[in-house]
């Protein structure tokens, strides 16, 4: 009896118990939410990833990119809206002596963040380190050098061993560490067994920079928390038609897993923009948010279908060709990029208008499908391929044609399109699927296979081992050199970047020509006969140029600048002011 | 002590057994295609600087090489850098594994004692309502399918009804600015409740079942009807008795059931981007990172092997008929 | 006596085994629930064949409506809806239904068979060979498979049947150390050791007089490897590591996750996830029914021999 007793008390105890802690968990949770109080200059990005790391040499990934790029600059940069390049950490335009090959450059009186000068030992610096540690991505560039005079200290001369056309765009927009910070890092890491390696795994806390913003604090995994630079040497001056500021005090950039969620916290506010593309199927829920502006912009990008060059039949250029003929890119278009993107006709994008080249031969441009069929059809016809039951076309429509045979008589083997796998890559996934029937209608054996990116790349770019596949660049530099890394014969090798074997002598010249001609004009004419020539042999079919989707919330920021690639840029980070609800 | 020898015994097999693994893991790392610098899709490197980041991440070393220093390098704690993050691994380890070990300990706690505490009930009361509502609970938190519960338990708690956050561990703008300890403690316990949630929730299914039917043998037992025989109440029997031999089963399960709860512990990370080692791994195998994905293997695996040794241990000490 | 009337009393008794285990299991609401939603899956299952000849328009893969170039929720002519190409959602559902039973039933069978096999030979031989194979079949047990199959897949390119090869192997040691003890405890039975007093080889004790003793203890496990591989290969492909060109709940319910429309489709959410928990459930509890008839001691008083 007495044990029933003490029994129902310690129930009733019990129950006492959990509706006490429930209530002080309540409580609890209240504090909390009063304690995330927004404080006002604070400018809250999301990144849909943790970056990679904050070492500036290891760092090739772009939310890495995203953060260094505010700390570290250039000598020389892009004008958002023009494209063209002008002078960030120089003061003007370099002086060209086309006999001595040199160029004469005059520095802006700027600062590091500790408030030390940026000088002309600097840049010397850098160019020893680039060169002596051979590191990935800019020696290559800077090895053009041949050495570096300091007039003064804020004047230099570069002076070339042979012309290069690509100096000013690629050698002069690498960003500049400082000598102070890397110089001892630097002489111990050489004394290593791996230099490069001991460079690129050193961890600076708070490393010097003349960006507008410095590096506070760093939590892996959680966030990344960037500080106004007092010492930036664009606030307060124009350049590029903007009047720089930083006009906010802080950067907290806070690292999501996935888009869903960030997107998410965008819409709560819980972050003002988040840096990262979205996909298309956000849009419309987006754009229906009174607080939320969606940005529009073009990419400098390439999304194309690939042949392997030195496999039968993908040598024979009727071929290409016809495949080209028969893909629509119209579809591709509105259906896969549901209208938020453009078709390419060059290798070089569109939005890239001084070099695209507009007058290039094109496939199926304006004919619908029946056309399309019938020239396709007639151009394999003409070149010799014979079909087990060939197709018809008539007023009644198209029958389509079974089993495709060479010109040689053997039937034509089954081919695979690889692809990158559908939750990677939804566009390239799916427009191979596509591109599979639209071929088969032609008689053509064609597989399209997604395959895991690592491995795709594997068999694409290592071993040569395939036979077509749809890849993509999603940030082309604005420089056209790319067309000589993609195409140039030397490149044909393991590893190399000329993924399809494309060997042309004559395009072979003019890459290589083009390369030293530093008059912009003429380097064009070069550029526009490449590109004539690459979409008559068409060795990688364009395909499209994807929009890119971004999306702020209005409610404590504005002023976001719009560029190629989008609004996540420096000019963004430095224009950006409070919104005290004048914004529409 | 006969115990002392079997427990060197085991020891020297684990031992054995881990290098085994960490061999075979090593090769076949190796061995498969793709590697990190290939997918490095940037066309300003061009195939000499590709060779020259291998050869300084020593990958041009033929393989056997490349393990014996990586064996050299074990035994004194250095396991290597990231190729990915480029800092140590051993580092990136020792800052994800706090995480995992507080949301799993946790999470396995309280799912053990609840499923003990209503498999006990529930077994007692066999046939009835509470029972078949209890019993068919349990299995369908067993059978869930955990990515989906926790995308569902995701959905709703922190979408819908908005009281918890949608991932993470912590808040940035509260660490950001110097707030108290005990602000910070309750974020991260703030952010913790939900995967805790899901966790406890899908483990809570076996861990009664299994009560319930040990207690169903135990409560035949002859012990038990001599108890009631005696006149003791069934609130004391329930518990001092026939609860106390039932719950041996299921502690040992916890062990043995370790390889199911890593799975889901790593799911679940994944899901509410719980920085911890389960996630870390995910990660690092999507990206080739080589030394990364390996230590992290090697770190679960040393786990599940040293819990399996307990539960070896736990078993001879509890069945005297277990002779070693 | 008895070992010259046993060939023709064999197909009676196994007959008779069988109608009286169906009695009691059918009695057994378990049982019984368990069995009507495995047909319905398996009419799903069979369905996934012939939906697609409707059209192109409801290929799982490829079918993407000309009409519906986003997700779009349940409608006439798509029952669930469309995913974010414009696939039917209900077809692709029917598709991870054939694949699940594919995957299930063959990781089931593949470890069934090797651990039965291994299990009797195990239990039989005993001594060295015993032990050699039971300290593999523990290193198995013990190592996460879902790990094992991130890394594997990672590294190669794994097609299904890869991975249900690699589940299966993951699995057999459970079903194996049941079998082994079952086989102990058969061993020392009289009409074993008649046998092999009348000279009939290992091989023929182990096959013709043993197995079909151990087997039906080896189906009823089957139904557990079903579960926990139909669960494993779901997180696989959920994690994007499965095979891309096929499409299955985990695949869908990754699709639902990465194309973003987590909190916005719960027509795309809810299905798959619902499907894969449902399948599993209705394999437990036929497992646990059968484990009713075919352990005496499990069934309610008053049943029984």
């Amino acid at each position: 009896m007495n044990s029933q007793k003490t029994l129902d008390r310690l129930l009733k105890n019990s129950l006492k118990r959990i509706l006490f802690t429930g209530l002080v968990i309540i409580i609890l949770c209240m504090i909390l939410s009063c304690q995330k109080k927004n404080e006002t200059n604070l400018l809250k990005i999301g990144l849909p990833q943790e970056p990679k790391s904050l070492n500036v040499w290891l760092a090739t990934d772009g939310n890495s990119r995203k953060i260094l790029s505010q700390i570290y600059q250039p000598l020389y940069t892009r004008d958002p809206k023009t494209l063209k390049i002008i002078p960030w950490l120089a003061r003007e335009d370099p002086v060209f002596n086309k006999k001595k090959l040199a160029y004469t450059i005059k520095l802006r009186a700027a600062k590091w963040s500790d408030g030390s000068n940026f000088t002309s030992d600097d840049v010397v610096f850098n160019k020893k380190l680039f060169l002596d540690f051979k590191i990935p991505g800019y020696a290559s560039k800077w090895k053009v050098i041949k050495k570096i005079d300091i007039i003064d200290d804020h004047t230099l001369v570069f002076y070339l061993k042979k012309p290069s056309a690509i100096f000013l765009s690629r050698v002069l927009t690498t960003p500049m560490v400082s000598k102070k910070e890397w110089e001892q890092i630097a002489a111990r890491a050489k004394k290593t067994e791996k230099p490069l390696r001991s460079l690129q795994n050193h961890i600076i806390k708070k490393p010097l920079g003349t960006g507008p913003f410095m590096l506070a604090e760093y939590k892996k995994g959680a966030y990344v928390y960037m500080t106004k630079n007092p010492y930036f040497f664009g606030t307060g001056k124009k350049i590029g038609n903007y009047t720089l500021g930083p006009y906010i005090d802080s950067i907290l950039f806070k690292i999501y897993g996935t888009s869903d969620v960030a997107i998410l916290a965008l819409k709560k506010g819980d972050i003002d923009m988040f840096w990262w593309e979205i996909q298309p199927g956000y849009i419309k829920d987006l754009k229906a948010q009174p607080d939320i502006k969606v940005f529009l912009n073009k990419k400098s990008a390439l999304y194309y279908m690939g042949f392997n060059l030195r496999k039968p039949p993908f040598d024979d250029k009727i071929l290409r060709q016809a495949i080209a003929t028969l893909i629509d890119k119209e579809f591709i278009i509105t259906r896969i990029l549901q209208n938020y993107g453009s078709s390419m006709r060059s290798i070089i994008p569109s939005g890239n208008i001084f070099w695209h080249n507009p007058n290039v031969r094109q496939y199926g441009l304006g004919l619908n499908n029946e056309e399309r069929f019938k020239t396709a059809y007639e151009l394999l016809k003409n070149a010799g391929y014979t079909w087990d039951k060939e197709p018809v076309i008539s007023e009644k429509g198209i029958v389509e044609g079974q089993g495709i045979h060479l010109p040689d008589g053997n039937p034509m083997e089954n081919f695979v399109i690889l692809t990158p796998p559908a939750d990677y890559d939804p566009k390239r996934a799916f427009a191979g699927m596509m591109i599979q029937e639209w071929i088969r209608k032609m008689g053509m054996p064609a597989f399209a296979r997604p395959m895991s990116f690592n491995s795709l790349l594997d068999r694409v770019k290592g071993k040569h081992d395939f036979d077509a596949f749809i890849l993509g660049y999603g940030k082309l530099n604005l420089d056209p050199d790319y067309l000589r890394a993609f195409f140039y014969s030397k490149y044909d090798k393991p590893r190399g970047w000329n993924m399809s074997g494309y060997n042309n002598p004559g395009f072979d010249k003019l890459a290589k020509k083009q390369r030293s001609i530093i008059d912009e004009e003429e380097r064009k004419k070069l550029i526009w006969k490449m590109q004539a020539i690459l979409m008559e042999d068409i060795p990688y079919i364009p395909l499209y140029n994807p929009h890119i989707l971004e999306a702020v919330s209005k409610k404590r920021f504005k002023g976001w600048v719009e560029e190629v690639n989008g609004i996540g840029n420096i000019w963004s980070l430095c224009m950006v002011k409070k919104n005290n609800g004048k914004e529409k | 002590m006969k115990t002392k020898k079997f427990i060197f015994n085991k020891l020297i097999e684990i031992t054995i057994l881990f290098f085994i693994i960490l061999t075979i893991l090593f090769f076949l790392f190796r061995a498969a295609p793709g590697d990190p610098i290939t997918r490095m899709v940037d066309p300003n490197l061009t195939p000499e600087d590709i060779q020259h980041l291998i050869a300084q991440m020593g990958l041009d070393q033929p393989a056997w090489k490349q393990y014996i220093i990586y064996i050299k390098n074990f035994f004194t704690g250095n396991l290597g850098h990231s190729f990915h993050y480029g800092a140590p691994v051993s580092s990136i380890i020792l800052n994800r594994m706090p995480c995992t070990i507080l949301l799993f300990t946790t999470s396995t706690l309280l799912a053990a004692f609840v499923g003990v505490f209503l498999g006990k009930i529930a077994a007692w009361k066999k046939g009835s309502r509470l029972d078949n509502f209890l019993s068919i609970g349990a299995l369908l938190c067993h059978t869930l399918f955990i990515p989906w519960f926790a995308l569902l338990v995701l959905w709703i708690l922190a979408y819908k009804v908005g009281w918890f956050p949608l991932g993470g561990i912590i808040s940035p703008e509260l660490w950001i600015r110097d707030t108290s300890i005990f602000i910070k403690v309750l974020d991260v316990l703030h952010h913790m409740f939900l995967p805790l949630l899901t966790l406890f929730i899908i483990h809570l299914g076996s861990y009664l079942l299994l009560m319930r039917s040990s207690m169903l043998g135990v409560i035949k037992e002859e012990y038990i009807i001599t108890a009631r025989a005696k006149g003791l109440s069934n609130k004391v029997i329930r518990d001092k008795h026939a609860a106390r031999n039932a719950a041996l089963p299921v502690i040992t399960s916890v062990g043995l059931s370790l390889a199911f709860s890593i799975n889901g512990g790593a799911l679940t990370e994944q899901i509410f981007t719980w920085p911890g080692i389960g996630r870390e791994l995910i990660f690092a195998v999507s990206n080739n990172d080589y030394p990364l994905a390996q230590a992290c293997f090697l770190l679960i695996t040393a786990v599940v092997l040293i819990a399996n040794l307990i539960v070896d241990l736990l078993y001879a000490y509890m069945d005297p008929r277990i002779k070693y | 006596m008895k070992n010259t009337k046993k060939r023709p009393e064999n197909k009676n008794h196994y007959v008779e085994r069988f109608t009286k285990g169906w009695a009691i299991y059918i009695k057994n609401p378990m049982g019984k629930a368990g069995l009507i939603i495995l047909l319905v899956f398996m009419l799903m299952a069979i369905a996934s064949f012939f939906v697609p000849l409707l059209g192109p328009v409801y290929d799982p893969m490829t079918g993407a409506d000309p009409n519906i170039t986003y997700s779009t929720g349940p409608s006439f002519q798509h029952w669930l809806g469309t995913d974010f190409i414009g696939r039917d959602l209900f077809v692709q559902l029917l598709e991870g239904a054939k694949v699940a039973f594919i995957v299930g039933l063959s990781c089931a069978f593949i470890s069934v068979v090797l651990g039965t096999a291994i299990g009797m030979i195990s239990g039989y031989a005993g001594g060295i060979i015993d032990t050699l194979l039971m300290r593999v079949a523990d290193i198995f047990m013990v190592l996460p498979s879902l790990v094992i199959l991130l890394i594997l897949a990672s590294l190669w390119e794994l097609s299904i049947w890869v991975i249900i090869f690699i589940i299966a192997i993951m699995r057999w040691p459970s079903v194996s150390r049941i079998i082994r003890s079952q086989t102990l405890s058969l061993k020392s039975r009289p009409f074993i050791e008649a046998s092999r007093v009348a000279g009939a080889s290992n091989f023929r004790i182990i096959f013709k007089h043993i197995m079909p003793n151990v087997l039906p203890l080896a189906f009823l496990y089957m139904t557990f490897r079903v579960t926990s591989a139909i669960l494993v290969e779901a997180a696989l492909s959920f994690l994007g590591f499965g095979d891309p060109g096929q499409v299955s709940w985990g695949m869908m319910l990754q699709w639902v996750w990465s194309s973003g429309h987590m909190f916005q489709a719960p027509y795309w959410l809810l299905p798959p996830g619902i499907c894969i928990s449902l399948l599993t459930l209705s394999f437990y509890m036929l497992g646990r029914a059968m484990d009713e008839v075919l352990d005496p001691r499990l069934r309610k008083e008053g049943e029984g021999e």
